[in-house]
């Protein structure tokens, strides 16, 4: 009976390509009701999603894939977007375009058409597009095109519900760009030599070839004999020579030619244009060089109130103060004592390294309220577009430690959480700058777990030695980024970064993107978290702390004056940086250390090496060499750092 | 060629004068021309130089023009030097063929695609032309860099000379190619351009090699 019933269900990969920014991760959720992080900045989805949707009878795995501005790959990103089209033969293609930047939208629209995969385009963004009075009316260009369009406010789910019945009847786009006889003629040519099984239209082959793509290497070294890769070399050659410009250059030309003509016989629906609203007012002076300063430092303020103030002080204060040493604790001690009545059970729960006193209070009470906060904030910044225009202010600072202000977007999102921030470095286009912002967040760049408990260490010892903190860690991304830039080889990229109009945050997207990162959050730490607190607790059942307090006491104790029971937070660093930030925090609110050794003890645990997790990303993403570099550089580095910090303010007598 | 000459001469004393240096003597001793003494009385009864015992000075017609010949010869140094990487040796040779052959127009054109630089690559100054003014009363359809241009005015690209294939093929796949529309927004902290209803952040050194038009 299931295999009759599976016979009808025929099954279907849809691809959902389009311009960064515009709202295909959002398409993605509405088909198939999975959320996948939605953001309003170019570059937030670098990774391929897929997910399942059913309509009439047939089984449609969805593919979402980063934002490209051409599927000519320029950076990682857009090669695997590319890549995925080459991968899956047969597979329709959903092009989610702005209403707004039909331009460029179409530019992907031709390519497209040249692979001759069967297409339908949802002209997203409809609302804003006729706000502001430029949306074009569909009903020629899909006549031109040769596939439908739908008006689409994914957003609100507008329009979305079309797309699937509209998707399978989809149909490869009529439409062809003629490149002018010489280009044409070469074309012939390409097409001519490439094998007859290929897994792209072969116009759209031929002229990726001509257009000098070298990420195609792989796939013409398997599928391409030797001698038919000279001749293509040689149609290629011949060509440039003829036509004496950059032929990527000229076919993008025709192009945009062709786009402008097609925009030009199109026309738009009636609408008033608006004048500039609050929003628009607000992204213009935002990277304005005299107002977008205070309105940085205003957003950093919010920020420190809202994640550091509230979360970090009230929260915790009530969660751990009342909630876990309050109640929680006593109670778990209560049920323990009267029901298990051994003192390693109690011990094991309840005591000084216990797996509710301890891992859950830590994972529970003190990291995940400042978590949590620091997720919404976040979250908010994301959503309104502020994050590229912070870009553009920081971009000059950046020339100087080997990158552009694009960088800044990953540094930020450490902030959130460096592992995966360390992923975010696709976005990057050079080798050298992917490294030094890997380096840079495995360094300097406290995660929001961690730099939640820092905070609230912080709030305690009073504001100069929190801006020493912050001076010393700053002064260090920019010192080691400078040096690095200068060491590692390879040129910064261009900084051309697209801005996105400020948005006002969906409070149900920010709801359900804050819930994912906690649920996450808990996902990976708790676990990290419980491990943690078992080595702990084996240790000091086995008598081993002691022994591994003396072990680090050359540097724990005399390099860096810390009581010898700080080791333990060292330790537990190892696993997570935010679990030995906790402990740090734990032993400052039991008033074991003075205001100079907490500064010294967060400096060197902020800078000391990343999460497990991190790691590993860090060893995907750039190899084995290179993370053995970083881990063998920054574990010395930061207790360097952390002595240093100690020497020179015993040195000038400053205790805080 | 006298015409050839006279500007020979007259570039020579611009130099001199430079210098600090006026005299007939040192004059002779500089130039490379066959008959520079025939020369200088082709100047004085044409009124672009004067004579008084062994100093020679410019009047202001003679000066004008030797303006000119300075300012085409240290631009051409300037691109021979900056954008082919002519060698230091050919430099000279090279630039003084274009001192004599570049009109006015192509001058400017030249001028503002390099940037209207301030000196030549020995260090010396370069007379200024119109297309170096800042202040004009007048709105001309010159071509500038769009990094110079108004902000907020509608311009049209008229060419692009990018450093890199890849930079090329990352803004004409942005919109950003010879007859598109855009207005520069901001210069500080980064140079923000509008091109439709896309708002792009890009380096000066990219607006440096964009070159527009008023639209």
């Amino acid at each position: 009976m299931t295999s009759a019933w599976k016979k009808e269900e025929a099954s279907s990969a849809v691809i959902l390509v389009g311009n960064p920014n515009v709202g295909k991760s959002v398409v993605f959720g509405a088909l198939t009701g999975r959320y996948v992080n939605v953001s309003n900045y170019p570059g937030t989805t670098v990774e391929v999603t897929r997910g399942e949707t059913r309509d009439r009878g047939t089984v449609y795995e969805v593919i979402d894939t980063p934002g490209v501005y051409s599927l000519l790959p320029m950076s990682e990103d857009e090669r695997v977007t590319r890549d995925i089209l080459m991968r899956e033969p047969g597979a329709r293609v959903l092009q989610v375009c702005d209403a707004r930047n039909m331009r460029r939208s179409l530019m992907i629209t031709i390519q497209l058409a040249e692979m001759g995969v069967p297409l339908l385009l949802a002209v997203n963004m409809a609302d804003e597009a006729r706000n502001e009075g430029v949306m074009p009316r569909l009903e020629l260009l899909e006549e031109r095109l040769g596939v439908e369009a739908v008006p689409t406010v994914a957003v609100r789910k507008q329009g979305t519900d079309r797309l699937l019945p509209l998707l399978g009847r989809a149909k490869p786009a009529s439409a062809a760009v003629h490149y002018g006889n010489r280009i044409e003629a070469a074309i012939s040519r390409m097409e001519e030599l490439l094998p007859r099984e290929a897994p792209l239209g072969k116009r759209a082959l031929a002229l990726m070839l001509l257009c000098g793509d070298e990420s195609l290497t792989s796939w013409l070294a398997e599928n391409v004999p030797a001698q038919r890769i000279r001749d293509m070399n040689a149609v290629r050659n011949r060509l440039t020579e003829a036509v004496g410009e950059d032929i990527s250059y000229r076919v993008n030309q025709a192009r945009l030619a062709w786009i402008d003509r097609l925009l030009g016989t199109m026309g738009r629906e009636d609408a008033p244009p608006r004048g500039l609203d609050f929003a628009q007012r607000f992204g213009r002076l935002s990277m304005d060089p005299v107002y977008g300063i205070p309105i940085l430092a205003a957003v950093l303020f919010l920020a420190y109130e809202f994640v550091g103030v509230f979360g970090a002080g009230f929260l915790v204060d009530l969660l751990q103060g009342k909630v876990f040493d309050g109640w929680i604790v006593p109670a778990v001690a209560w049920v323990v004592d009267r029901a298990f009545p051994w003192p390693f059970a109690r011990d094991f729960l309840v005591g000084p390294y216990g797996m509710v006193s301890m891992a859950l209070s830590y994972a529970i009470a003190i990291v995940l309220p400042i978590v949590g906060t620091f997720f919404f904030g976040f979250g908010v910044l994301e959503d309104s577009g502020y994050l590229p225009r912070l870009a553009v202010m920081v971009d000059r600072g950046f020339k100087r430690i080997g990158c552009n202000g694009k960088a800044v977007l990953p540094l930020i999102l450490g902030l959130g959480c460096d592992t995966m921030a360390t992923l975010t470095t696709r976005i990057l286009e050079t080798r050298k700058e992917r490294i030094i912002i890997t380096l840079l967040l495995a360094l300097g760049v406290p995660c929001s777990a961690q730099l939640g408990v820092i905070l609230g260490m912080l709030a305690d010892v009073g504001p100069a030695a929190s801006i020493t903190w912050f001076l010393v860690l700053v002064g260090v991304i920019f010192l080691v980024g400078y040096l690095a830039a200068k060491v590692i080889p390879g040129d910064p990229s261009d900084f051309i970064l697209e801005i996105p109009p400020i948005r006002w945050p969906q409070p149900g997207n920010l709801l359900v993107k804050t819930m994912a990162r906690i649920e996450w959050y808990l996902r990976e730490a708790v676990p990290l978290f419980i491990v943690g607190t078992l080595i702990l607790f084996v240790s000091d059942r086995m008598g081993l702390l002691p022994w591994v307090q003396k072990a680090a006491e050359p540097l724990v104790v005399r390099l860096l004056d810390l009581p010898p029971k700080t080791a333990e937070a060292f330790l537990i660093g190892f696993l997570r940086r935010d679990y030995g930030a906790a402990g740090l925090f734990a032993m400052a609110k039991a008033g074991m250390l003075t205001n100079l050794q907490v500064l010294v003890s967060l400096v060197t645990i902020t800078l000391f090496i990343p999460c497990l997790a991190n790691l590993l990303v860090i060893y995907k993403e750039q190899g084995g060499k290179v993370t053995a570099y970083i881990v063998l550089f920054i574990f010395p580095f930061a207790v360097l750092v952390g002595a240093a910090v100690n020497f020179a303010a015993r040195e000038l007598g400053i205790h805080f | 060629m006298t015409l050839y000459g006279q500007d020979e001469i007259l570039e020579t004393l611009w130099t001199l004068r430079e210098e600090g240096k006026s005299s007939r003597a040192e004059l002779l001793c500089s130039t490379q021309e066959e008959a520079p003494e025939a020369l200088l009385q082709e100047l004085r009864s044409s009124g672009q130089v004067e004579i008084e015992g062994d100093e020679i000075r410019m009047t202001p017609a003679g000066e004008q023009r030797a303006r000119g010949i300075i300012r085409r010869h240290r631009l051409a140094e300037v691109l021979l030097n900056n954008l082919f990487e002519v060698e230091w040796q050919h430099l000279e040779s090279s630039a003084c063929q274009f001192e004599h052959i570049l009109s006015e127009a192509v001058t400017d054109s030249v001028c503002t695609f390099l940037g209207h630089p301030p000196a030549c690559p020995h260090g010396q100054p370069i007379p200024r032309g119109e297309c170096c003014d800042r202040i004009r009363m007048d709105v001309r359809p010159l071509v500038t860099r769009l990094s110079d241009a108004s902000l907020g005015a509608p311009l049209r690209i008229v060419f692009i000379t990018p450093k890199s294939v890849k930079r090329l093929e990352k803004l004409s796949s942005m919109g950003i190619v010879p007859g598109s529309t855009v207005r520069l927004m901001q210069r500080n902290p980064s140079h923000v351009l509008q091109i439709g209803q896309t708002t792009v952040a890009v380096d000066k050194d990219i607006t440096d090699e964009i070159f527009v038009k008023q639209a």
